[in-house]
């Protein structure tokens, strides 16, 4: 058994083979299902007794067999976690879920459907705005999911598994937002890496092992057995889209600064937000994730004015950012953006604004997706680090 | 523009609908002045255009603008403004044009159209529409100019079906319902805003031009599957406005429609092709560099001819029983839901996903018997470039037809080497003359062999 370790021993060995415990699983009798983004309602996969397998890209890793698949001039990001697919890493996979979340998610998906044949596909068309209609196209779609998931393993779903697997992930997801509780101390319970790190481990775990690690080192964290570091730091919040990857949070703990609190998609946008306990299970997911904090949703103040109010607009679109600053009480904020990123892309100069408004520090950093690019942003992030008091 | 050459046989017709293109920016300048309102919108694929049009509200289309703005060389001032505003550099160069315009209008020009903006400058709108097709850029650009202008956005939504959900009835029935919906939704907001009803006579009028003009456009640019090919891209993309916009009267542009159908049926009857001798038929994909047309007239020398462009400014394939649905608003909604699924029956018979940005480049290839395509790669719109490695290793997969790229970009001028892509061309040759006696060794469909 792979599974004798607990706590964050456990988290090093499930990081050091991602593929042993689903391995394991799949000789049991289990399929395992990948996807990229947060869009994706895994409550379902987990309800079909499927094992949900967050595919994440290496920023050590050279993409090299993207040349008849996706251009350079593509979102680093998901080319890389692409490539690592074409390079075997994720041979285990019996199956993937895209989701039109942004545009370079839904191209992609059509294009890897193409070039790699796997027992199961499903693409989840979704809108881009917070209009109840719709909300009930959505929801329609994620029916059709429901069903197609039946198609491939020949059961249906029930209501009540449908909504055990909501409470479980619920479970996991207050979990997660206990281990963040663990990082309003000051110093930190837990880094920036080991948050990261953990969260890496359970997102290729099936969500009760998951839940039960997250446990384990949520006991360790309080022991003081997690973070040893007693010295005061900077407390920085990262903003973006999709970081799954360590250097760059390396990089801002190397200058005495602390990741406190993230919003992205590895992190608190994927784990803040529980689905309601509704009469109609795909209700609630349906409201719940079409609500996720991600520059791809269009978000109006008020649908259909005749005048913006862009106040509010900012109000609107980046509040929640400002409640974390507070509650996690963070120093300055690092928005880290991948090249050719176009829903966060454009949110750049008004986050800026919305953070000036509330006077935090702030530093825009773009990045390639490769370890190599973040060195030549060493010496501001190191400058911005210098001038936060 | 440069001047045509004797090499590209241009179109007479063409030149009325040319024109059009400059009646919008000279119809939406005149609205302002006599204090009409003026909308700005994205490209909806026939979404919007058909709703603005019966409310008489001017349009003007800030993509087009731009590629106008970036043709004219005048786009590194607004590009200065928009790169000093803090927007990444890898938005879309059309976004970030006019982000730097709005920019400059607001904060140097207290409000008003920037002096040195080309063909008059963008009236202020009243309102903007954004619109889900195709790319994030459009969802989120016109939001982010809410740090200048109070100006409203409505966001309009389409749904993307991918190619086998929309073989499932349930995935076309509530995907129709988000288009209508969205149409409904939307000319309930113009209403309240102009303080005017839909006329849905006019309405039910301008869908018909607007079904009927997109018919004579597509039956137009089927007569160039006709060897040699009596229309060039250059003529396509100079005609494509009218009915990509709709923009001017439709009827009139439905007769200058008929005018190009009949001189390109006279070519086809006379053999008459675009290029003379026609020695190689290409497909283009995407935009071209606008900046650079004569490139083109300098492949003709050498005998290309260029017969058809992508899926995304092409007309859509007539879809049969359209007159038969009562209901204009789902009419209306089928026409538009048909533009990014009309291939997609296609692709899945193929076994390919793509259905709408890369497979419809198989279907033309074989339709038009070309003998390579050339991908134009435009660096900062993802739309026009994410699909270029899969469609051109497809076209060599099922077709065995070569293909080659050529980076360039929307607005950065630079990025395009003329030359360097002439060099290219050359050589590129050989691999169209190997691949065409490979195909007709291997006996490939004889719709996509080169008559020698
Ligand atoms: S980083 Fe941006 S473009 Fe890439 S997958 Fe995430 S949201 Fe989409
Ligand atoms: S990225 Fe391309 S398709 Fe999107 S708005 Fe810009 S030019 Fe248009």
């Amino acid at each position: 058994m792979l599974d004798t370790l607990h706590g964050m021993s456990r988290v090093s060995q499930v990081l050091a083979d991602r593929s042993a415990r689903i391995r394991e699983l799949k000789a049991q009798g289990k399929k395992a299902v990948g996807y990229f983004c947060s869009y994706v309602p895994v409550e379902i996969l987990t309800a079909m007794d499927l094992v949900p397998v967050r595919i994440l890209g290496d920023m050590d890793e050279p993409v090299t067999e993207m040349d008849t698949v996706l251009p350079t001039s593509f979102c680093p990001f998901l080319r890389n976690c692409i490539n690592t697919v074409f390079r075997g890493r994720y041979d285990f996979l019996d199956g993937v879920v895209g989701a039109h979340s942004c545009d370079a998610q839904e191209k992609s998906i059509h294009v890897w459907k193409s070039k790699i044949k796997y027992e199961f596909y499903h693409y989840l068309d979704m809108p881009a705005t917070l209009h109840p209609w719709g909300a009930d196209m959505y929801r329609s779609s994620l029916e059709k999911f429901k069903s197609s998931c039946e198609a491939w393993t020949g059961k249906p779903l029930s209501g009540e598994a449908l909504e055990a697997s909501i409470l479980a992930h619920n479970r996991h997801r207050s979990l997660v937002r206990e281990l963040y509780e663990l990082k309003r101390f000051d110093p930190p319970l837990v880094s920036g890496s080991d948050t990261l790190r953990i969260l890496t481990a359970i997102s290729g775990l099936p969500v009760d092992e998951g839940s039960a690690l997250l446990e384990a080192v949520i006991q360790e964290a309080r022991a003081g057995k997690i973070q040893a570091d007693t010295q005061d730091k900077k407390r920085i919040l990262v903003v973006g889209a999709c970081l799954d990857a360590l250097p760059l949070i390396r990089l801002i703990e190397d200058f005495d600064a602390d990741v406190v609190m993230d919003d992205n998609c590895m992190g608190a946008r994927t784990y803040f937000r529980d689905v309601s306990i509704t009469k109609d299970p795909m209700q609630g997911l349906a409201s719940r994730y079409l609500d996720l904090t991600c520059a791809r949703t269009f978000r109006e103040t008020v649908a259909g004015e005749f005048r913006k109010d862009h106040a509010a607009d900012l109000e609107t679109r980046f509040a929640h950012l400002g409640n974390y600053i507070e509650k996690w009480r963070v120093e300055g904020v690092v928005i880290q953006l991948v090249r050719f990123c176009d829903p966060f892309g454009y949110e750049v100069p008004e986050l800026k604004d919305y953070l000036n408004s509330i006077n935090i520090p702030n530093l825009y950093l773009e990045t390639e997706y490769t370890t190599g690019s973040l060195a030549p942003l060493k010496t501001r992030l190191q400058t911005f680090l210098e001038t936060l008091l | 523009m440069p001047t045509d050459t004797i090499k590209i046989k241009r179109l007479k017709a063409m030149y009325r609908l040319r024109a059009k293109v400059d009646d919008m920016y000279t119809s939406g300048l005149e609205a302002m002045k006599d204090g009409r309102p003026v909308a700005w919108s994205m490209v909806t694929w026939w979404h919007a255009d058909p709703v603005f049009k019966a409310m008489d509200l001017e349009v003007v289309y800030p993509e087009n603008y731009a590629a106008m703005v970036a043709a004219s060389g005048k786009a590194s001032r607004y590009l200065d403004l928009c790169d000093a505003d803090g927007f990444p550099t890898h938005l879309c160069g059309y976004s970030r044009i006019n982000l730097g315009y709005v920019s400059r209008m607001v904060n140097g020009c207290a409000g008003g159209i920037p002096p040195e903006a080309p063909m008059g400058g963008l009236p202020k709108p009243v309102m903007m529409l954004s619109h889900s097709m195709l790319c994030d850029a459009r969802v989120k650009w016109f939001q982010s100019l809410g740090r200048y202008m109070d100006t409203p956005v409505w966001m309009m939504e389409t749904a993307l079906p991918g190619v086998e959900e929309w073989n499932d009835p349930d995935v076309r029935k509530w995907s129709l319902k988000l288009v209508m919906d969205e149409i409904e939704q939307f000319i309930a907001y113009l209403e309240r805003m102009l303080g005017r009803k839909l006329n849905r006579d006019r309405y039910d009028e301008m869908l018909s031009d607007m079904i009927t003009l997109s018919r004579l456009a597509y039956k137009t640019f089927e007569l160039r599957k006709a060897t040699p090919c009596p229309m060039h891209s250059r003529d396509f993309w100079s005609v494509m406005p009218p009915y990509l916009y709709m923009s001017g009267d439709l009827k009139d542009s439905i007769d200058c429609y008929q005018a190009l159908y009949d001189e390109v049926e006279q070519r086809v009857a006379s053999r008459i092709g675009a290029v003379e001798p026609e020695k190689y038929r290409l497909l283009f994909a995407e935009l071209p560099p606008w900046h650079s047309l004569e490139f083109f007239d300098r492949l003709a020398e050498r005998g290309w001819n260029f017969v058809k462009e992508s899926w995304a400014y092409n007309p859509p394939r007539p879809l049969e029983g359209l007159e038969d649905i009562s209901d204009p608003v789902e009419r209306h909604a089928r026409f538009h839901l048909h533009v990014a699924t009309g291939y997609h029956a296609d692709a899945l018979a193929d076994d390919e996903y793509m259905g709408y940005l890369g497979y419809p480049y198989v279907k033309f290839a074989k339709d038009y018997a070309c003998d390579g395509a050339f991908f134009h790669g435009l660096m900062t719109c993802r739309s026009a470039s994410t699909h270029h490695p899969y469609t051109r290793e497809l076209l060599m997969r099922k077709l065995k037809i070569p293909s080659f790229q050529v980076e360039g970009d929307l607005v950065d001028l630079r990025l395009f080497n003329a030359e360097e892509a002439l060099r290219r061309a050359e050589v590129f040759e050989e691999s169209m003359d190997y691949y065409r006696e490979l195909r007709q060794q291997e006996h490939f469909p004889a719709d996509n062999m080169q008559p020698a």
